[in-house]
Parts: C-alpha cells; structure tokens; sequence
C-alpha cells in the first residue's frame, strides 16, 4: 500500500528523469568525462618519467601546434584524403544505386552482396587494400603482368597514396551511401518517369531532370557524413600505410596518434585533437550554409 | 640442563628454517623446485606482442596444469610499445610482459616495473647468461629483464640462386657496406633491377635501425653508450651510410613500396624470392629455408663476416611490472617470471630451450647455446652446415647500441628517426642537414628527459 503511494507521487517530469538517467550517466562516462580531460590535458605538460607531474602551461600546447610543420603537412594530407574521399564515394554510391534501382535477375541477392563491403572493419579494410595495393604481389602489378608490361606497379609509393587510400575508403563507405539513395529512389513518383517520357528526355536527362533532384538532400546529409568519417579515421590508415611512406598519409588523427602515446605528448596531443575537432565542425558548418540550407 | 635446553632450541630453529625455505629470517627463498608454484589464488596477467602465440599459450599451460598456476595470458595487437605505455598509465591488470631493451628502461623510468635484480636467485640467473648480453640488459645498474631472445638484426641474407643468375660467383660477396652498394649496379646490369630490399620499413625498428646499424658496422656510433651525446657527424659512418644511401635510391635501385612495409610485408617481399641481398634477422634463416615461407628455400645463406660486422643485436627480455600487489602476489609473479624466463620446476631452461628449438631464437644463457645437441639441431635450419658457422661468427662480431637502446627517449627517438630517415630520401633532403637534425634532436632528448 505504502509503496503504492510512493509511484503515485512521482511526477512525469521526475519520472521521465529517471527514466534517462542511466544514459545521463553513460554519456557522462563515455563521453563528458574524457571530453574534460582532454580539455585539461590541452592546457597542462604531463610528464610520466622521473615521477609523474603536471604543470599548467595556458596555451603554450595550442601556439605550439600552430608553429608545427608537420601539422600543417597533416592538415594538408587530410583535406586531400578527406576530399577525394568524399567525391569517389558520392560517385561510386551514386553509381551502385542506380544500376540495383533496374530490374534484373537475382536483384534481391546482388543487394545483398552489395552492402558487404559497408560491413567490413576498417581494421579489415585496411589490411585488405595493403594486400590489393603493393607491388610486389598487388593488384595493379598483376594486371600489369597480363597486359605484357614486366614492371610492378605500387600503388603505395608518396605520389599516389592518398588517392590508394581514398579509393579504399570509398569502397567501405559507398555501400551505405547506395543504399540511402536506393531507398530515397524508391520514393520518386513513376508517373515524373512517364512526363519525361512524354517531353522525350533520354536516360542522362531523367536522371539529371527527375532523379538528381530528389536525391540532392541525402547527397548533401552523405557529404557531411563521409567527410566527418574521412577526416576521423585512424585505424584504417594505421595498418594500410601507417603515414608513410615517410610522412605522406599522415594524417591529422594519425599526428594525434603519434604525439598523444607514442611520444606522450598528452597535452600537445589533446591542443591538436581539438584543432581537428575546429576542422570538422568548420567543414560541416560551410557545407550546410553553403549548399545544405537551400535543400531544406 | 641448559646445554640440553639450547640443543633442542637450536635444532627446532633449524626445523623452522628448513620448513619455511630461509623466509623467517628474511633470507630469500630459493625459486627451483616446487617453490616456483604459486601461493596465492591471484591471476598472474602476462602479455606479449603476437609471435608463435601457440608455443606460448603451451608453454603457460604447463606451468598452469603442473604447478597448479593461475596465470592469464593474452597477445597484444598493434603498436606494441605505445599500448604497453597506455596499460602502464592506465595501471591497466600486467605483471609480466615482453620488452626490447629500450622500452624497458623507458618502462623503468617511468617507474612501471620491477628490476630482474629483485628476483631471489638472480645470482645466479646472472651467471648463467653471458656477461655482454647481461650488460645490454643493465639500466642504472640494475638487469631489467630475463632472457626471450637474443639475435642479430640485420645480418645480410643472400639469395644464392639470384645470386648465380647475375653471374656472381661466392667468392665475390660483399665484405662490407660499401662493397654491397658497389655490386648492386653489377647486379642490375645483369638484367635484375631490384637486386637489394634493404631494411627500410616502417616500423619505428625498421629505416631507424637499418641506420643505427650500418653506422655501427661502419664503425661508428650514433650515441655516447654512457652520456647519450649524439656522435653523428657529416664526414663520419653516419654520414657516410646516408651518403650511400641516397645514392643507391637516386638510381632507382630500390623500390620505393619498402617504405611503407610492415615487417611481415617485408619478410613476405624478401621470400618472394626476387632479390639477391636483404639484411634480415638471424633467426628468418630458418623460415627462409622453408618452402611454405620462401620461394628460394635451401638457397638463403648468410654473408660472411670478414672483418666488418653486419647488424646490431636485437633482444627482448620478460620484464614484471610494478603494480601495487600484495606482497604473496609479487612472489607468485616473480616465481613464474623466473619459471619462464629461467629454470622451470625441474631445472631446465625449458623456456629457452624450446625457442631456439622452434624458432631459432638465440638465448642470453650459455648452457643452451654451448650444447652440442642444440647447435647440431640448428645447423639444420640453414641452407648449408657451414652457414651455421658463418652465422655465429656474425651473430659473435655483432655491435649493440647502447646509446641509443639503453636510455629513456629509445622508444620517441626510434619513431621520429623512422620519418626523418624517409624524408631525407623521398624528399633529396641533404646528407648534413639530416646528420645535423639527427645530432639535434638527441641533444633536445636529452635535455627533455634530463639525461646527461
């Protein structure tokens, strides 16, 4: 009877708070709290050798990356990872959703197939596109031996790397973006197909006249998307090219990774994480006020 | 009455002594026998990087089966160093672990782990090894570690069917660096135009160490063994590496993808079979030898040592952490750090021994190098019988440097080298601009981590 009484005074507001404070507590664990540090590490120099200590240092941390050549360099290498990143996996999405949007035989289970690579770990990914990319035994190399040419082709060499390691990117990501698109295909009324029919508009003219125009939204919700992945991935280029060869993959993530533990350089470390942090949210920014306004 | 009275004091005394192993009066038990088993229900976590796991997963399952232990052991994937750093920090469940020499005294530093030293029977742990290698091991004074191997890195593997397919008789292998990248051009004229796969990779030990050891087998050094002052100069071996570096890259003698190896992808590359000369490790002449891993098996032989050395030596210790425990829970680890890093419960070096019988992983302790029966059983992993020779006479010229292994800043210098050494060639840096960076980031080293 007591405990009765006790349900009926909880208000809808306080029990609604009950009801989120697990999670209230999850995001404070996972993500407040080393989200603190960070910033606490940012303004401080962690020092582990000679007994642990801590000093305040303000921004030295922060001008000190600004002054750093090599984030510069990784700046630079992630824009270009990020953007070319970006436009093949658009192109490569938008390609595998219009060829299953046709009807043919076995169209349920080359669907299926379709989304496998999406289903791959970056890790795998990685591991994976090393194999396929370097010269003495890749891909390249190979189909350079069966077209006559005895020369070894890598991929991995400090011109084209990057472009080695979007393209694999792309091969991950762009499944997902198909199926997106797929689906957003899947809403476009038959009866446009039939008026453009009708006014004699060949295949490129329906699909830049009456498919281009319904899918510009996902299209622009996948730009942030991919280019927010793009410029956070680390793992994948870790075991792919691990920066190199010499400093051309590293990336922004990658010199994060390098100062943050293997120099432990917290605090330079955590100054440039935000920096990249300042990156993504400049980025996704721009492109909304540039292009995701108008779709709204 | 008194004399009687004393005699029975006397012998019970001694009983509890003898009952108790020499701990009642604070003299340290000796760990043989039985008395390596465990005391306590307390898992002993033991990690390593991932190298013949299944040998290790038996070998932890013996001392678990017949001493009744508890130890947990699991591998670690990835950047080994800078994880192992993490779980230190993190004060992450570690009490025995892998380590080269120059992360264990980053380790100590940081004051993560407990010194061999503090082990009961280091005594004669000690005298049981050779004195050069215990002195690698030294720190501050103090052996770190117990032995995993021991081996020489980078000594020049040749392929001899490449070899005879340029046109090169035996009696023409190279004596010394310079010889090497002389002939490389004679190679290449035969028609062969990657005859070198050098020990470039991208491994914070792969480019780094290539340079560390050439400068040595050059006759010099990169550091001061004591100071840690950087002994680098323009005119000197270090100088004299880089210059023959660039040269035997500006001619497109190597293929650039080496740079972005990992070292099974560098292992893999030399066992396709399509170079003449690689600096490998001592022990790849075993799986290089075999069909399975190589596609010039029976043809990988050793280039001689003829007055200079090639490579550095290479080891790895069992180093135990220095997490807070209960004072049985420290024993119980340092008895199976002893078990598995020295004698096990029956008094072989049971460890050791199944290494260099599995792998060829040479060992710190003379009873299993100096055994006729192991060194008959290794002959047969080389090409040849008298390569075996050739090999220990390489593996005996070995340097180590131990200065820059044995000192803090090992780990950060080994990964900033690896990118500083890769842009010096794909970006026709300068010899002396590189050798001068080199010297200046060992003096801004040092002066970060006080080290004089």
């Amino acid at each position: 009877m007591r405990f009765r009484q006790k349900v009926r005074e909880l208000s809808t507001f306080q029990f609604a708070l009950l009801l989120t404070l697990p999670v209230f507590i999850f995001l404070i664990a996972v993500i407040i709290y080393p989200l603190g540090y960070a910033v606490w590490a940012s303004f401080h120099r962690i020092i582990f050798f000679g007994g642990y200590r801590t000093s305040f240092v303000g921004f030295e941390n922060y001008s000190a990356v600004l002054k750093s050549p090599a984030f510069w360099h990784s700046l630079r290498v992630s824009l270009r990872f990020t953007a070319e990143s970006v436009v093949l996996t658009l192109l490569i999405g938008l390609g595998i959703a219009l060829a299953l949007a046709r009807s043919f035989p076995g169209k349920g289970v080359i669907r299926s197939l379709a989304i496998l690579p999406w289903a791959f770990s970056r890790y795998g990914v990685g591991i994976t596109f090393k194999y396929l990319w370097r010269g003495h035994a890749g891909l390249p190399t190979a189909l350079a031996y069966l077209f006559g040419m005895e020369t070894r082709v890598s991929v991995l060499n400090h011109q084209t790397v990057i472009e080695g390691l979007a393209i694999g990117n792309a091969w991950n990501l762009a499944p997902l973006v198909a199926f997106f698109l797929l689906a957003n295909m899947e809403t476009i009324p038959s009866r446009l197909y039939d008026l453009a029919e009708i006014d004699h508009l060949g295949p490129f003219g329906k699909f830049f006249y009456v498919t281009l125009p319904y899918l510009r939204y996902t299209l622009f919700v996948f730009t942030v998307i991919v280019a927010v992945l793009s410029l956070k991935v680390f793992d994948y280029i870790f075991v792919q090219t691990g920066g190199g060869p010499g400093v051309a993959s590293a990336t922004l993530t990658y010199q994060i990774y390098k100062e943050s533990f293997q120099h432990l350089n917290l605090g330079y470390g955590a100054a440039m994480s935000f920096y990249l942090l300042g990156v993504i949210l400049a980025i996704a920014f721009t492109l909304y006020g540039v292009w995701g306004r108008k779709e709204l | 009455m008194y004399m009687k009275k004393a005699s029975m004091l006397i012998v019970m005394v001694a009983c509890l002594f003898l009952i108790s192993g020499g701990q009642v009066f604070g003299v340290p038990e000796s760990f043989e026998g039985e008395g390596l088993a465990p005391e306590t229900n307390e898992s002993v976590y033991f990690r390593g990087w991932q190298y013949r796991t299944h040998i290790v997963n038996d070998n932890v399952n013996r001392y678990n089966t017949e001493l009744n232990g508890n130890v947990d052991y699991a591998t670690i994937t990835g950047d080994y160093p800078s994880i192992m750093e993490t779980q230190f920090i993190a004060k992450a469940p570690l009490d025995i672990l892998y380590g080269n020499p120059s992360q264990a005294c980053r380790y100590y530093d940081g004051g993560w782990i407990l010194p061999a030293e503090s082990l009961p029977n280091i005594e004669k742990i000690k005298a049981d090894m050779y004195p050069h290698i215990r002195d690698a091991w030294t720190y501050k004074g103090k052996l770190l570690g117990l032995s995993y191997f021991v081996t020489t890195r980078g000594v020049l593997h040749v392929n001899l069917q490449k070899l005879s397919e340029a046109g090169l008789a035996e009696a023409e292998l190279p004596a010394t660096w310079d010889d090497l990248y002389d002939q490389l051009y004679r190679i290449r004229d035969k028609g062969i135009k990657y005859p070198f796969l050098p020990h470039w990779f991208a491994e914070w030990y792969g480019i780094s160490w290539a340079f560390f050891f050439e400068t040595l087998n050059r006759g010099g050094r990169v550091a001061d063994p004591e100071t840690h002052k950087p002994l680098v100069t323009v005119d000197g071996p270090a100088g004299d590496t880089l210059r023959a570096w660039k040269k035997v890259w500006n001619d497109g003698l190597i293929p650039e993808e080496v740079l972005s190896y990992l070292e099974p992808d560098f292992l893999e590359a030399w066992g396709s079979g399509e170079y003449v000369y690689s600096p490998q490790q001592m022990y790849d002449f075993k799986k290089f030898n075999e069909p399975r891993y190589s596609r010039f098996a029976g043809y990988c032989s050793p280039v001689p040592y003829r007055g200079q050395s090639w490579g550095l030596i290479d080891s790895a210790v069992y180093l135990m952490s220095n997490r807070p425990r209960g004072k049985d829970h420290t024993r119980d680890v340092m008895a199976f750090a002893s078990w598995y890093g020295y004698r096990d419960h029956e008094g072989e070096l049971f460890v050791g021994q199944r290494w260099i019988e599995d792998s060829m992983l040479f060992t710190a302790y003379k009873e299993i190098m100096e055994n006729p029966d192991v060194q008959a059983m290794m002959k047969k992993f080389f090409a040849r019988p008298q390569d075996y020779e050739t090999a220990l006479e390489v593996y005996a010229n070995t340097p180590y440097p131990k200065g820059v292994f044995n000192v803090v800043w090992a780990p950060e210098f080994n990964s900033w080298i690896k990118e500083t050494l890769q842009k010096f060639l794909m970006e026709d840096k300068p010899v002396d601009e590189t050798i001068n960076a080199i010297g200046d980031k060992i003096n801004e080293l040092n002066s970060l981590y006080g080290v004089s």
